[in-house]
């Protein structure tokens, strides 16, 4: 069943200082929508927001999961991730001192994930070979593409049906930027999720995108309905493409 | 069996039963300081609190202090919750653990001991048990049962909260719990409520060793200081966040004192264990089998 995100008019920021103002977004049953936007323009405050890590201090943010509608401003974290939103934060946030197969298991902790975990275990596994190998590994000692990879499989491991990604390409060499962005359409399909993944690499992001909307100082600067609508808009040429 | 190898045989044994009981005593510090970062230095008074909880059954009505440490185990869970939830509200939640959380458990340490003290006067009490006294003779080895039951005891409490904690869905979450409350908010656990099931669990294990240790030796209520630089000793040596570890450093203690005690005099015991602790550090800062 139908699984979508929206926000509706958001303010938010960290304590007197604003970030986020009037920020509009939806993100429809199955799509993967693209967040653009450079460095410090609120992408990850965004990402935050919905995830109840931020409170905003205006607005609405509402997520239907398989057909039930939830408003997610005022919940807890753990609440939103419980309703089956996961997110994979800038950073990747993996447990360093616990092994690869512990970080995966942390994952299935959400009561619903728990019965579908010898299989979601094995679709990880199949994705990602080099997990497998690494499962008895600790988390901290691995390369950063290794990182990255066990920060998706673990977010895929709570079952969840919309994903939010942050960042997926920051630390990464380019042929490991691409090789994940595959990976990342490759989960999408494979777990039928719908997803919201803020970049940075506009070609990359643009690659697997359906739509995509451009932040700029907090304010989303354009909503384009299409990969080909953000290829041609000006905005992103004057900031991603250097004409 | 020639005399000398005999001795030096019993005093391994001896000091393996020893190691056991450290185990004990350490495994609730192992986990809220190893496994939480909570410097909760009143272990050691709630653990004499479970020696006159058995005391009280075991003179009053007769009951075996094991069994007193079942039955007590729910509440010294239920205790460990509520303290955790009070350090939780006054210095955790304003990230103010550091030293003055460290200051609220040594008052809570007095208290806990000075409570003892006015309760129960400052005399060496014990606690009568069939197996306190008689040993298992296995040819030239002697097993006292007033330290080999303890042992037992206390390796299906290791082996119990060890399965727990690699098992379960709480008991992995208290494990990467210290690392990143964020990230395990993020896996849809709550770290406080997780923390404090694991701090109730800390408080438990201080029932079982407190009836361990009255089952070993007379107890008054300031022994427990005795124990506090062990018992962190143990836990650093081991690598803190590993009970394996905290069980062979519990362990090699107990054989490192049982020999010193045995062949140079029980009053080099502690200066030669702390020996072991620092050349253990100097080479593997992170302890035994730390990660
Ligand atoms: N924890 C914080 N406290 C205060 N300001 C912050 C914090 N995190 C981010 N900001 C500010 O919010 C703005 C947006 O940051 P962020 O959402 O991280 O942008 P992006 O993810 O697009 O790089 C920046 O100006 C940044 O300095
Ligand atoms: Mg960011």
């Amino acid at each position: 069943m139908a699984s979508s995100l929206t926000v509706s008019n958001v303010d938010a920021g960290y304590g007197a200082v604003r970030v986020l103002e009037d920020v509009s977004l939806t993100v429809e049953a199955g799509e993967t929508v693209a967040l653009l936007g450079t460095n410090g323009n609120g992408k990850s405050t965004l990402m935050k927001s919905i995830m109840g890590i931020v409170r905003p201090s205006a607005g609405r943010i509402t997520a239907t999961i398989d057909g039930a509608s939830h408003e997610l401003v005022g919940r807890s974290t753990e609440e939103i991730v419980d309703l089956g939103i996961a997110f994979v934060p800038e950073g990747r946030r993996l447990f360093p001192k616990q092994t690869v197969t512990e970080n995966l298991l942390l994952g299935a902790y959400r009561p619903k994930a728990r019965s579908a975990i010898a299989r979601n275990l094995d679709f990880c596994f199949e994705t990602f070979p080099r997990l497998k190998e690494r499962a008895r590994q600790l988390a901290g000692s691995m390369s950063g593409g290794e990182q990255q990879m066990l920060a998706l499989a673990r977010a895929l491991m709570s079952s969840p049906r919309v994903l939010l990604i942050d960042e997926p390409s920051v630390g990464l060499a380019p042929l490991l930027v691409s090789r994940t962005i595959d990976k990342i359409k490759e989960l999408k399909e494979g777990f039928d999720l719908t997803v919201l993944m803020a970049e940075q690499n506009f070609t990359q992001a643009v690659r697997i995108a359906d739509r995509g909307y451009v932040i700029v100082h907090g304010r989303i600067a354009f909503a384009g309905e299409s990969a080909e609508a953000l290829n041609n808009n000006e905005l992103i040429r004057e900031f991603y493409l250097g004409a | 069996m020639d005399g000398s190898l005999g001795l030096l045989l019993n005093a391994v044994v001896s000091g393996l039963l020893l190691g056991g009981f450290y185990a004990a005593v350490s495994i609730g510090v192992a986990i809220s300081f190893g496994m939480l970062d909570i410097v909760n230095i009143a272990h050691p008074a709630f653990i004499l609190l479970g020696s006159y909880v058995a005391y009280l059954a075991n003179t009053l009505l007769g009951i075996d202090p094991l069994l007193t440490a079942v039955i007590a185990l729910p509440a010294f869970y239920l205790l460990g919750m509520a303290v955790y939830q009070v350090y939780y509200l006054s210095f955790e939640r304003r990230q103010d653990q550091s030293l003055r959380g460290l200051s609220f458990f040594f008052g809570l340490l007095f208290i806990a001991e000075v409570t003892l003290v006015l309760i129960f006067g400052v005399d060496y009490r014990l606690v009568q048990a069939p197996y306190i006294g008689p040993s298992l003779h296995l040819g030239w080895l002697e097993l006292p049962l007033r330290l080999l039951v303890p042992f037992l005891v206390s390796m299906l409490m290791v082996v119990g909260l060890q399965l727990f904690l690699t098992r379960s869905f709480t008991g992995r979450a208290i494990e990467a719990v210290a690392q990143d409350p964020l990230a395990l908010r993020l896996m849809a656990a709550d770290p406080t409520r997780i923390k404090r099931v694991a701090f109730g669990l800390s408080f438990a294990t201080a029932a079982i060793a407190g009836a361990i240790l009255i089952i070993i030796q007379p107890v008054e209520p300031s022994i427990g200081r005795e124990y506090i630089g062990r018992i962190f000793a143990i836990c650093v040596l081991g690598g803190l966040g590993s009970f394996s570890g905290m069980v062979i450093a519990a362990v090699t203690l107990g054989v490192v004192e049982s020999l010193t005690a045995t062949f140079f005099g029980p009053s080099w015991a502690p200066a030669v264990s702390f020996g072991v602790l620092l050349v253990t550090l100097a080479v593997r800062p992170s302890g035994i089998l730390g990660r």
